[in-house]
């Protein structure tokens, strides 16, 4: 599965007043391609932290203290502010927790909602066109390279497959546009006659002016073609409506004209998707032609690059020597640094499609952890002062022969041994990718690969010829508050976020965060100031955008009934550590960290009828991190060992892993609590009584 | 758990409009003595409005509220209307029954008043401070310049309590009794987790002595795991003191577990009551259903193939022709509806 983002070995404190939190305690997780990652976890367990940090919206106190953010081929904790313009937004989205804050008081609704959209509708045709053109670029040297024919053959055929896919690129968005609005219209249709038969058909005027105008939308020689009828229904219609809405009566002529519309619209609806190819006029014939040279062109460069990956393996084991030394010496590790990165960046194959995060990101992480190593952070007076407060404190505890449970963070946010330790692993990281990219080789497909390449280009053109009006914008908006259950949206449309409720708020910020059509989309606490029926609304919403667009999610919350709605994949947090991780069915059915256990018998189910069991306390202060499992305070399964080493990750099964000692083979058995176990057995009899049933 | 059928608050029609806004509109209930009662229902459904009312932080439009018998809270808008009907259509016979209403609203005027001053059985505190309120936002609710102790000690203080030494202990022990320590009294509330502050404000409302609690939503802002230690210290509480709790919240789970009986509120009105078992294994109104079926439950499996019902009030009903009361269908199931959509909800009773 495609890998969207990697999260690997993310540490993140925090400089307060008291001293330094350890808010993010090297946490790593991948998000695939589709799926919903859940991060569940109570507040300051550092979920909120984590998600911020993907988006580099950090609070200013905090310091990134390791690790990195892969997403297409670039490390989000090393980019720039000018970079990050082009993610934030546009590519990444977010919904906030808190509605109040998220929106701005003096903008009106609709002009919040559409801002972005314009905004990010020219960049997004500029990004679009660019990808084109240097995708085309590199398809036509590539073609070159593979000997296959000349440059000037090469430049030909790749211009007629521009042209070709442009023109049907163009074609396929009029047709679509036009048959949305007939989509549109006839919901639009079938709403009016409901509520004129219910005898409640209000905001009359501003519904029939509406429909006409889809109606005029939606004629397209592939969706409405009979052009003059269509003419004549509407002109029957605009000359009934206002006479009839102003008797306010039955509207007979208004119901006849609908039905007559409404046949139209059913017939229109009917028909095929046509050829967009031909019905543009183009034929299809360089395209295909191109995508031929581009299989050639694939194998060919694939073998190249091999053999510069294979290089720059060997080029990693006669320099990985250098950075091993107990202290590095900065004229050698230069040295061999610029030849790693240099064998490095040769080797990546400008023909794959999908960004090889790891070799994209070497030179800059491997500069970034050089700096510092020899740089050095900045000493902090005031950091220094709290550290050796507690030194202090910590020293005469042992000196009055007590044992204290926490440990002392040092001062400095960075320690030399650990950037080593991570440029070490850097270095292993892009080996190991390698190794495994060699070995599997021979199963590459081409013609595959080719076929992804020119959809890419079909994306990309797509996204480089769809122009957003302030019109169109306008409309999708509109349609967005619908979605998001918002009634009455013309008016609401010109209002300010003071109008509105704590959930209308949120709906809107939900709206705004979905407006941007993201890439991956990160949800903290969307829902926890929402009733339940809303709730369920925006589940639905979010999870059929999901999948219509496959979108990545990565779903932040501490409602476990939410969770098992949305998560493909659940990762549990406890003080900034993963504890629990695992598909849906792994965690509600099997779960295995008490940490789990507790959370699940906190929560009282619709059948729950015994006495909660709470979990007593409250999360350790960070700024004392304890030196054991975190939790183990308020474990009651604790064992000793739990107090003085924190248990490193169990597998349990391949998707599904937990640290907790209680996995080790020396451990007791100890089965989960009779609240979990006995809902877990509920669940399952009740599914079989279902599936008889049904 | 409420064996008696003592009533504690009675809830007679009662009207909330602000602008012509009809917040709440004609919710009856009663509350006996003991129990939980919860409601429920959407944002902006008026939940909140009701529970606001019963305490008189508004003026109520119309309807009565009735404490352990005694008038507290009575709206005229009623009255108002049933002069203003008659004088259109009674003509001159309407006099006397004119004369009637005008009597009965300056009753209610008077008894309005009055409430305000009546004092409780020990003659010390005012009767309607036996009503207290646990608020949904345990940051907002707590003033963040005074003590803890201050916060607690506030409505002794104004109860007119002097005795500094009496005051402080009793503060200290409703901190216990809510699990909180004596240390904690000298603190500010910013120093408390969210869980620890929503004590606070439990606290606060048990130092009165109070027989009725109005919990607004108590537990929504806090994590799953406080939010379990505060349920199970509104439980404790409620069997050590004998007090009766009126649970206003929208997890519908929390509401099945903790209350006895729960009311479904929709756009003002109170469109279903029962026992919260009853409620939930023969849900009656199409909204309740729709409510029920919107339940997140812990289950992947079922989560993925639920099926949500949705109520459209267009669709679900046609009160063009009849309209809808709220009536009795079994002993202690009240639903709102026509009267043949009412013999419809009785032919699903008796089949399932």
């Amino acid at each position: 599965m495609e890998k969207k983002l990697s999260v690997k070995n993310l540490v993140v404190s925090f400089r307060t007043p008291g001293g330094k939190v350890q808010a993010v305690r090297n946490i790593s997780f991948d998000l695939n391609k589709g799926e919903t990652l859940s991060i569940v976890g109570e507040s300051g367990s550092g979920k909120s932290v984590t998600s911020k940090a993907i988006l580099g919206i950090l609070a200013g106190n905090s310091i990134i203290e390791g690790g990195s953010i892969l997403y297409d081929g670039m490390d989000l904790l090393k980019i720039g502010e000018d970079e990050f313009y082009h993610i934030r937004g546009d590519r990444i989205a977010m919904i906030f927790q808190d509605p109040l804050s998220s929106l701005n008081p003096i903008m009106r609704i609709g002009k919040q909602l559409t801002e972005a959209m314009l905004l990010k509708g020219k960049a997004h045709n500029n990004y679009c066109a660019r990808n084109y053109n240097e995708k085309y670029a590199e398809a036509t040297k590539a073609i070159v390279d593979s000997g296959l024919m000349s440059q000037a053959e090469a430049e030909k055929l790749s211009d007629d497959a521009k042209k070709a896919q442009l023109g049907a690129v163009k074609r396929e968005l009029t047709y679509n546009a036009a048959h949305e609005n007939a989509v549109e219209a006839a919901d639009e249709i079938e709403d009016i006659l409901f509520h004129i038969e219910k005898n409640a058909f209000t905001d009359r005027k501003y519904t029939i002016r509406e429909l006409i105008k889809l109606s005029e939308g939606a004629k397209d020689e592939s969706v409405v073609s009979d052009a003059a009828k269509l003419d004549e229904v509407l002109g029957k219609l605009k000359s009934v409506y206002k006479a009839e809405i102003k008797e306010n009566k039955d509207y007979p002529g208004v119901v006849s004209a609908l039905n007559e519309l409404s046949a139209l619209m059913k017939e229109a609806l009917g028909r095929k998707t046509p050829d967009f190819y031909s019905e543009a006029g183009v034929s299809r014939e360089p395209v295909e032609n191109f995508r031929k040279a581009l299989e050639k062109a694939c194998e060919h460069s694939g073998a190249k690059y091999l053999e510069l990956k294979k290089q720059a393996v060997a080029v990693i084991d006669e320099n990985r020597h250098v950075f091993e030394a107990d202290v590095l010496n900065k004229v050698d590790t230069d040295a061999a640094g610029s030849k790693l990165k240099a064998a490095i960046s040769a080797s990546i194959d400008p023909m794959e499609i999908h960004k090889d995060g790891l070799a994209y990101t070497f030179a800059g992480n491997l500069d970034g952890n050089l700096k510092t190593y020899f740089e050095g952070i900045i000493k902090n007076k005031k950091a220094e002062k709290e550290h050796d407060k507690q030194q202090k404190k910590y020293d005469s505890l042992v000196a009055r022969g007590k044992t204290p449970t926490w440990e002392v963070i040092p001062s400095a946010a960075v320690d030399l041994d650990v950037i080593k330790d991570t440029i070490l692993l850097l270095i292993d990281r892009v080996k190991e990718h390698y190794e495994e990219l060699i070995a599997t080789f021979d199963q590459r497909n081409y013609a595959v690969e080719a076929e992804h390449f020119v959809e890419y280009l079909q994306e990309n053109a797509r996204g480089m010829s769809e122009k957003v009006t302030k019109e169109i914008a306008k409309y999708r908006a509109l349609k967005l508050m619908e979605e998001v259950g918002i009634s009455d949206v013309r008016k609401r449309y010109y209002q300010y976020p003071f109008e509105f409720s704590g959930g209308m708020r949120q709906r809107i910020v939900i709206a705004i965060a979905l407006a941007a059509n993201p890439d991956i989309l990160i949800c903290d606490e969307p829902t926890t100031a929402l009733d339940v029926t809303i709730q369920a609304q925006i589940l639905e919403l979010i999870n059929k955008i999901k999948r219509e667009r496959n979108l990545s999610i990565i779903f932040i919350t501490h409602d476990l009934g939410v969770v098992a709605n949305m998560a493909d994949r659940i990762a549990v947090m406890y003080a900034g550590k993963i504890v629990e991780v695992g598909t849906a069915s792994d965690v509600f059915y099997s779960p295995a960290h008490p940490y789990t256990w507790a959370l699940l018998s906190a929560m009282p189910d619709t059948e729950t009828n015994e006495r909660l069991e709470a979990i007593p306390g409250t999360p350790p202060n960070m700024i004392y991190p304890p030196v054991g499992d975190a939790f183990a305070d308020r474990n009651k399964y604790a064992l000793k060992v739990d107090f003085k080493k924190q248990p490193p990750m169990f597998k349990i099964s391949d998707t599904h892993s937990a640290a907790t000692w209680l996995l080790h083979p020396d451990a007791p058995h100890v089965d989960p609590p009779k609240a979990v176990t006995d809902r877990i057995e509920r669940m399952k009899k009740k599914r079989e009584e279902g599936e008889t049933n049904g | 758990m409420a064996d008696n059928d003592e009533v504690l608050l009675r809830v007679e029609h009662l009207c909330q409009y602000f602008k012509g806004n009809k917040a709440v509109d004609d919710v009856s209930f009663e509350i006996k003595k003991g129990e939980v009662f919860g409601i429920v229902g959407e944002s902006g459904c008026g939940k909140t409005t009701t529970g606001r009312s019963i305490i008189r932080l508004y003026d109520i439009t119309s309807g009565n509220v009735y404490f352990k018998g005694v008038r507290i809270a009575a709206g005229t808008r009623s009255y108002k209307e049933n002069i203003k009907n008659a004088k259109a259509t009674m003509g001159e016979g309407a006099k006397a029954y004119i004369e009637d209403q005008k009597a009965l609203m300056a009753e209610a005027k008077r008894d309005h008043r009055k409430a305000k001053k009546l004092k409780a059985e020990d003659g010390k505190q005012k009767f309607i401070t036996k009503i207290q309120m646990i608020f949904q936002d345990p940051i907002a609710s707590l003033d963040p310049r005074m003590t803890v102790e201050q916060i607690i000690a506030e409505g002794l203080v104004i109860k007119g309590e002097k005795d500094k030494k009496l005051i402080e202990q009793k503060v200290y022990d409703v901190l216990e009794r809510v699990g909180l320590v004596r240390e904690h009294a000298g603190r500010y509330p910013h120093e408390f987790s969210g869980g620890q502050r929503q004590r606070i404000g439990v606290a606060r409302a048990i130092i009165m002595d109070p027989e009725l609690i109005i919990a607004d939503e108590p537990v929504s802002a806090l994590d799953v795991s406080i939010q379990a230690q505060v349920i199970n210290l509104l439980d404790d509480l409620r069997h050590q003191m004998g007090l009766t709790i009126m649970f206003i919240a929208h997890d519908l789970s929390v509401v099945k577990y903790f209350s006895d009986r729960i009311g479904v509120m929709y756009y003002g009105k109170m469109v279903e009551l029962a026992t919260s078992d009853e409620l939930f294994a023969h849900p009656l109104h199409p909204y309740t259903k729709s409510l029920l079926s919107a339940i997140p439950l812990p289950d992947p499996e079922y989560e993925k193939n639920r099926k949500r019902i949705v109520y459209d009030p267009l669709k679900a009903h046609d009160y063009s022709v009849e309209k809808p009361e709220f009536v009795e269908i079994t002993p202690g199931h009240f639903v709102m509806g026509s009267p043949s959509e009412i013999a419809s909800y009785k032919q699903e009773l008796e089949n399932s």
